[in-house]
């Protein structure tokens, strides 16, 4: 009876992924499934759509420069969250992760009147200065988790054995801190890349990213493009999960809190 | 050491900035046609009160009460098994399927309902596609993988002597989940529906595409006002209320896991 | 209660292989082996929680190998105690009698009983969080107890407490068991329980039992090296025959009260470090050895000595001993002839 209803269950997760797969196959540009044939058309499409080549580029200009300023900043935060003597760690910690449960339309509306008010709103400043604010929170817990598991001793001991403290942060703490670094990259970069709604706001045909581009797109055309450019997303993202999951154990990383 | 957190104060400076220049506009006055403001009103909070944007209001929590029931019901057996399996590959393979939706984007899982609800696949028997129906089922599936991981988190922290206890007591399987596994994963049903439900109340790129126009939630307002007419200042009054309706929950999921805790 | 056969695999590991027990009604037997036995997992397939990979299980004559384990009617308490922590003590108590459907008055009347049964009267309201561990033990056995099971099965109930309560504990469980009168099996590590609670102890090691025999027989005679190592310390030596009562070892001759070995084969010989005394000199069963090692333990000092062919003894000396012992000094070690244990 579960395995039945946990079967039908990932199911219902599953089957729009494979529909998409399916339809970006599809010869015609009018959507059937199964598809009538296998063509490959709706990839050349992406490739070649000039929006497309656009956002990509912008995409990878805005994940890139948020993800190289959230990475650090989000780890000395993590750092000084669990060492630093703090009064009120509680609050600390809620106010830096608080960026996570701001409605994205008030958030996106928010930079948009900022932007306009320090006429910035043709720039990819604002872009990536959101960007950076909505992954923050997700590197902060990724490697707060790893500091919290660190032992201070290896620490002191490494100090006792002469090192410098850059020296034992250098070779001690940072090599500890690895597999939350590693997993606050992997969160960054994903949650970074399908960014929508606040990129809605504050971008224009210039600076928008891949999502925002594809959202246009779905509103304006029907062909199977989108299908094709989500195919890329989906078994990006699933190769990337499953990596996750093999050198992180994902389920410690979600089980445990 | 305390120092370390300054490049985050000075992030947090600029989001904080963004959401007072939002919170500034909503109590200014709009100037129809142009993009200057007038003084200062709420008229832009009496707006939000209008009828076309009551119903709007009337939508968006309906339809977050019931993706928060249906979320809750089936993502607890999933959370269940992810919890229990003794199995790593069925553990992992179940994780990897409730993350990759989490990871792939809102507007690929959107897109992807438009498919299935817009009889490309199967032809409802009913409408689905640009009904409150069918943002219904994608407000769902958005929701399940969050909602799987806090159960699952709840449930892994229930340790499984008690169900053993419970029947070797002489409680039958279904007894031992009404009286033991459920009770003691209250904390995370309670804090997983209030943030579903918080999230939902914001939900953005779902009722946008699968509603098509003809299903309006409270974040969709927000886009049209601010967007499409250039009504700021009326955008910023509905953004507020999200973000006062949301916070205003998510202070309650804080208050009752604290209650928990001690 | 009786286990035929019984297997049970996990995946490439045989966590039990073949078991075959057989528990008296009223008994009290313990499971006593080191950790990773199959104890643990033995008590699992009594009470239904992990089926046998093959085997049958029988209680009161009637094979309940395949009746799941809420409808096996035994109690279990688990090292953990495994209270239910959303609810009180005396729902804890009548969480068995509810499920069995019994009027609200005769469960306030047998969840009463059962507190008083561990002298908890008045601690019904309580959760169990607001209990000490000594209590919630006793929560735990009175909710075991409570719906009259056939079988009672503990797993290492007495673990969790600190040593003080613990041997308090001990008294407690065995002069309950003995008032209700009920068929236990009792899951231990340690030896000292299992000699002082139960009627038989069946030793566990890879799965098998090695040994079931009364606590003094377990002792006394242990019937393999296993078993004499784990119960208690002891000292295998290792010889050969030189006549049906007569072992050489490193070079003298030992007899062996009622022994039957025949001469020439290879013999071990376990005894007990307290039975091994110094001798003045040389003598009947008396070997030669040099003291290698000393602990000071205040009562005693065990003395681990070497003999001539580099085998070595461990000895328990009473303090004060009859001479200054140190290291390197020549030793005489009376090993009585009734004290060896001849292990197959």
């Amino acid at each position: 009876m579960l395995r039945l209803a946990v079967v039908l269950l990932l199911a219902f997760m599953t089957v729009p992924t494979v529909v998409v797969i399916a339809v970006s196959f599809n010869p015609t540009a009018i959507l059937s499934f199964p598809p009538a044939g296998l063509s490959l058309r709706w990839y050349e499409n992406v490739v070649t759509y000039p929006q497309f080549q656009k956002a990509a580029v912008n995409s990878l200009l805005v994940t890139g420069g948020a993800v190289a300023l959230a990475l650090p900043i989000g780890t000395l935060a993590a750092l000084a969250l669990e060492r630093a003597r703090l009064r009120g760690r509680s609050v600390w910690a809620a106010v830096l992760l608080s960026p996570l449960v701001v409605p994205g339309v008030a958030a996106g509306l928010g930079f948009l009147i900022l932007a306009a008010g320090l006429g910035l709103l043709r720039s990819r400043t604002v872009l990536i200065a959101a960007h950076v604010a909505l992954v923050l929170p997700f590197v902060v817990r990724s490697v707060w988790v790893s500091v919290r598991n660190l032992d201070p001793a290896l620490e002191r001991a490494a100090a006792s054995l002469g090192a410098t403290p850059w020296r034992t942060f250098r070779r001690v703490t940072l090599p500890l801190l690895r597999p939350g670094l590693f997993a606050g990259l992997l969160f960054a970069v994903v949650v970074s890349l399908n960014e929508f709604v606040v990129s809605l706001f504050i971008s224009n045909r210039v600076t928008e990213i891949l999502p925002v581009a594809m959202f246009t797109y779905v509103v304006n055309y029907t062909d199977p493009t989108i299908a094709a450019l989500s195919s890329l997303f989906i078994v990006a993202t699933f190769v990337v999960v499953w990596l996750a999951d093999r050198y992180l154990d994902l389920g410690r990383v979600f089980l445990q809190h | 050491m305390r120092l370390l957190l300054l490049p985050a104060v000075v992030v947090l400076a600029v989001f904080a900035a963004a959401l007072a220049s939002l919170f500034r506009w909503s109590l200014l006055e709009f100037i129809p046609g142009s993009l200057q403001t007038g003084g200062l009103t709420l008229a832009n909070f009496r707006g939000v009160l209008a009828p076309q944007y009551l119903d709007a209001i009337r939508d968006t929590i309906v339809l977050s009460a019931l993706t928060t029931a249906l979320t809750l019901v089936c993502a607890y057996p999933v959370a269940y098994a992810l919890a229990r399996t003794p199995s790593r590959p069925v553990r992992s393979l179940i994780l990897v399927l409730t993350l990759a939706p989490f990871f792939t984007g809102a507007i690929v899982r959107t897109y992807a309902w438009v498919l299935v609800l817009g009889n490309t696949v199967v032809t409802w028997p009913v409408p689905m596609l640009f009904t409150e129906r069918g943002v219904l089922v994608g407000l769902v599936h958005f929701s399940m993988p969050t909602m799987i991981l806090i159960l699952a988190a709840a449930l892994s922290h229930i340790d499984p002597v008690y169900e053993r206890a419970a029947a070797s007591l002489g409680a039958s399987p279904w007894r031992v989940f009404r009286r033991v596994t459920l009770p003691l994963s209250m904390p995370g049903i309670v804090s997983g529906g209030l943030i579903v439900f918080a999230w939902t109340l914001s939900a953005f790129p779902t009722p946008e595409l699968l509603g098509g126009g003809k299903v309006k939630m409270i974040a969709n307002v927000v886009k049209d006002l601010g967007l499409d007419s250039f009504n700021w200042p009326g955008a910023a009054a509905f953004a507020m209320l999200a973000l006062a309706l949301t916070l205003a929950l998510l202070t309650v999921v804080g208050r009752v896991t604290a209650g928990r805790a001690t | 209660m009786e286990l035929r056969g019984c297997t049970r695999d996990y995946g490439p590991v045989r966590a039990v292989d073949g078991l075959d027990l057989g528990v008296d009604e009223g008994e009290f037997l313990a499971l006593l082996g080191p950790s990773g036995c199959g104890k643990t997992t033995t008590l699992n397939l009594i009470a239904g929680f992990v089926p046998p990979t093959a085997g049958r299980i029988l209680i009161d004559g009637e094979d309940v190998t395949d009746r799941p384990a809420h409808l096996r009617g035994l109690g279990v308490v688990f090292q953990s105690y495994a209270l239910f922590p959303h609810l009180s003590i005396f729902e804890n108590v009548a969480f068995g009698l509810r499920e069995r459907r019994l009027p609200a008055s005769e469960v306030a009347r047998r969840v009463g009983e059962a507190l008083e049964l561990v002298r908890l009267e008045r601690a019904g309201r309580q959760r169990p969080s607001e209990l000490s561990g000594g209590m919630q033990q006793r929560v735990a056995l009175a909710r075991a107890l409570v719906y009259r099971p056939r079988v009672l099965l503990l797993d290492e109930p007495l673990a969790a407490l600190d040593r003080k309560l613990r041997e308090g504990m001990r008294d407690e469980l065995r002069a309950i068991q003995r008032a209700v009168g009920i068929t236990t099996i009792f899951v231990t590590h340690d030896q000292a329980e299992a000699l002082g609670l139960s009627d038989r102890i069946a030793v566990m090691s890879q799965g098998r039992i090695e040994q079931l025999g009364a606590p003094r027989e377990i002792y006394e005679h242990p019937a393999t090296r296993f078993v004499a190592d784990f119960i208690g310390a002891s000292t295998v030596l290792r010889g050969r025959a030189a006549a049906a009562d007569r072992v050489t070892v490193a070079g003298g001759t030992l007899r062996v009260a009622g022994a039957a070995l025949k001469p020439g084969a290879d013999v071990e010989l376990a005894i007990r470090p307290e039975r091994v005394r110094l001798a003045p000199g040389p003598g009947d069963n008396v070997l030669e050895a040099r003291v290698e090692g000393l602990v000071y333990q205040g009562a005693q000092t065990e003395v681990t000595a070497r003999l001539g062919d580099g085998q070595r003894a461990l000895v328990f000396v009473g303090e004060p001993a009859p001479v200054p012992l140190a290291v390197g000094l020549a030793v005489h070690l009376h090993l009585p002839a009734d004290a060896f244990m001849v292990l197959v």
